[in-house]
């Protein structure tokens, strides 16, 4: 049994993990925190868990790990205070706002001896465990250039906030696919170049980015980060990726396995997902690893990793110019 | 006696296109081919009516000779726009326009100067699926436009001596596939501030070619434009997403058709085909572009798309390729 609980449901997904967490047969699900009793106490009651307004109160007890989701600005603070207390962590993405942030997030866990796992759900499942597959057998030959798209609607919330959320739609989506690059081709991304702006919403950040990356061996991909899902639309957003190869094109859909639903009852239109539940199939990996002690998957250097490529696209637009990595760690 | 009477330079793809277009529309009529390729032409200028011509200059000379449709290699069109002119005769070009900003400019001052008549190509202007976008934006219905996505993938294509495989010649899918998209944005977002942009082309990968551009407009928006040359043999599909302050409009050309044809086997006797997908129109919209220029020479109106406006796009399409080379942004000069 591995003993679990979240740290804050300030991020939505925690609204996620937790049902999934509840799911898994080998996780006794401890508990949760929430500084704001409205939402924390609601949601400890639904999913009947203890409840606690204090964080390092959830820490107090006897657990194995957390999850933790609150605010991006928040997590360096969380997550330092779990490795300090000896619980193992997986961390929201980004894994913070700034480089200083996660450096110190990861050197706090690896002096505590604590498994730092970063939130990127996107790698599990098997559509993208196959697109993996594929490309490694080398179904499209050498990979030479990428066109992916992380679409979401405007979250509102602290997530249109910059002080706690460090940024706006390309703070939001860049790392998902990011993290998918650097697993599939096994390389990092060497530049970035990146336009944005707010065009959408009456919001203080950004709402749209598209972003450019050179790989390391010399394949390009570009990335449209954008909040651009209307409220009408049927569904959230959208992980896509256009592969071209020497050999032929890979098209990825990671979202694809859906039904239409019209329904005049709530006059909606919806695309529902049947696809693999991916929250829980990264929660179940998270889980079996810390049980088993093992190394985790996704790591705090991998968070990192995504996180300096959002950074590069912020100062790629303040200056108009491609950006090379790695970035100065005061960005 | 037809009241117009065209001379079609090059029996090529487009050039057959034209020709049948010709043939939809009664106050037009083919008058001559110019093809450089012996024996081809030949059944194109049966299919016509037409003179057969394998010279440029007899077939401009040609008395009989009025409007002068060029469809040739994109390197041939500034040579023969400047002899359609110097021969006082209306010229119709393909895109893009020319190669490069100079040869344009001078294409369209010798026209202006000899007063005559110089149409391009941009045919995505009467594709009812883009024109309908366009009327949906303006109409105010989705809001304020913000980040666009265009695509236009297809395989590499096969010209005379491989003039598409030289990218000093077709200038690649960028000037040659993205120029379309372009010229569209710039009619519904106005002008272009920065361009960057990627493409495949490599020495190592000569039939090959992938294009991704990010465009950045005066007014604002963004836009994403995808053009490819790396498609499966066969494959031809484009689609659009414009996503604005108050909705989205989403198009793709491989989902939203009427017909789809899959054969267990080839009837005809020849390859079997995996699908083909067709999306027929009462009208082409080929046909309603020479259309709308036989109508404008008539009547001395302003085109739909001007010479200037494919001028226009193919600066960004020689700033995207710019910016591909240098790898650097490309910010375009205001007017």
């Amino acid at each position: 049994m591995v003993k679990i609980g979240i740290m804050s449901f300030a991020h939505i997904h925690a609204y996620s993990y937790a049902p999934a967490l509840k799911k898994l047969q080998d996780v006794e699900f401890i508990g949760i925190a929430d500084e704001d009793p409205k939402r924390g106490g609601k949601v400890a009651q639904e999913l009947a868990v203890n409840y606690f307004t204090d964080y390092r109160a959830l820490l107090d007890q006897d657990l194995d790990a957390v999850v933790v989701c609150s605010e991006n600005v928040r997590h360096r603070e969380m997550v330092v205070a779990a490795a300090e207390r000896g619980v193992h962590v997986l961390c929201e993405k980004p894994i913070a706002t700034t480089l200083a942030d996660a450096e110190e997030m990861i050197s706090a866990c690896q002096r505590n001896g604590i498994k730092l796992g970063i939130a990127f759900p996107c790698r599990y499942g098997a559509a993208s465990k196959r697109l993996k597959n594929l490309l490694d057998q080398g179904a499209v030959g050498e990979v030479l250039a990428i066109m992916a798209t992380n679409h979401g609607k405007m979250p509102g919330g602290w997530f249109v906030d910059k002080q706690l959320a460090g940024g706006g739609a390309v703070m939001d989506h860049t790392v998902y696919v990011v993290d998918l690059l650097r697993w599939m081709l096994k390389q990092e991304v060497t530049r970035v170049y990146a336009e944005m702006d707010t065009l959408m919403h009456p919001i203080e950040v950004e709402d749209c980015g598209l972003l450019t990356l050179e790989m390391e061996k010399g394949s390009f991909a570009t990335l449209d980060a954008s909040w651009s899902r209307p409220k009408s639309y049927p569904t959230w957003g959208d992980v896509t990726m256009e592969i071209v190869g020497t050999q032929g094109i890979l098209s990825f859909d990671l979202f694809a396995q859906t039904l239409s639903v019209y329904g005049d009852v709530d006059n909606q239109v919806a695309w529902e997902n049947w696809g693999d539940n991916l929250d829980l199939e990264m929660l179940r990996d998270f889980a079996q690893r810390i049980a088993n002690d093992q190394p985790l998957w996704i790591t705090g250097e991998d968070g990192m990793k995504a996180l300096e490529v959002a950074l590069a696209a912020y100062e790629s637009y303040k200056l108009h110019q491609p950006v090379t990595l790695p970035i100065s760690r005061n960005l | 006696m037809k009241e117009i009477r065209i001379g079609i330079i090059g029996a090529g793809t487009m050039g057959g296109v034209h020709a049948s277009c010709y043939q939809e529309i009664p106050e037009v009529q083919v008058a001559a081919i110019c093809e450089f390729e012996p024996g081809e032409g030949r059944e194109l200028a049966q299919k016509t009516g037409a003179k057969l011509y394998s010279s440029v200059d007899a077939l401009i000379e040609d008395p009989a000779v009025e409007v002068v449709d060029i469809c040739t290699p994109t390197h041939l069109h500034a040579q023969h726009v400047l002899q359609a002119a110097a021969a006082g005769k209306h010229v119709i070009c393909e895109k893009p326009l020319a190669r490069n900003l100079s040869e344009a400019e001078k294409m369209i001052e010798t026209c202006d100067k000899v007063g005559v008549k110089l149409f391009v190509g941009h045919v995505v202007r009467f594709f009812p699926e883009y024109t309908l976008a366009r009327r949906i934006l303006e109409s105010g219905r989705i809001g304020k436009p913000a980040v666009i996505r265009t695509s236009r993938n297809g395989s590499f294509p096969r010209g005379k001596q491989n003039w598409f495989g030289n990218r000093q010649l077709s200038l690649g899918p960028i000037g040659d596939l993205l120029i379309h998209d372009f010229d569209f944005l710039r009619w519904c977002f106005g002008e272009v501030e920065r361009v960057y942009a990627k493409t495949l082309h490599s020495e190592q990968l000569p039939d090959l070619d992938y294009a991704l551009v990010t465009l950045r407009f005066r007014r604002g928006p963004l836009a994403h434009c995808e053009g490819s040359w790396a498609h499966a043999p066969g494959t031809f599909f484009v689609r659009f997403e414009i996503a604005a302050s108050d909705g989205l409009i989403e198009y793709d050309s491989r989902k939203n058709i009427p017909i789809t044809l899959t054969q267990r086997k080839p009837i005809d006797g020849t390859t079997p085909r995996v699908a083909i997908p067709e999306s027929p129109l009462t009208e082409s919209p080929y046909t309603t572009e020479l259309r709308h220029f036989i109508l404008c020479l008539t009547q001395g109106t302003e085109p739909l798309v001007t010479a200037y406006d494919a001028l226009k796009a193919l600066e960004i399409a020689l700033a995207a390729l710019d910016s591909a080379k240098t790898g650097k942004p490309v910010e375009l000069k205001e007017d």
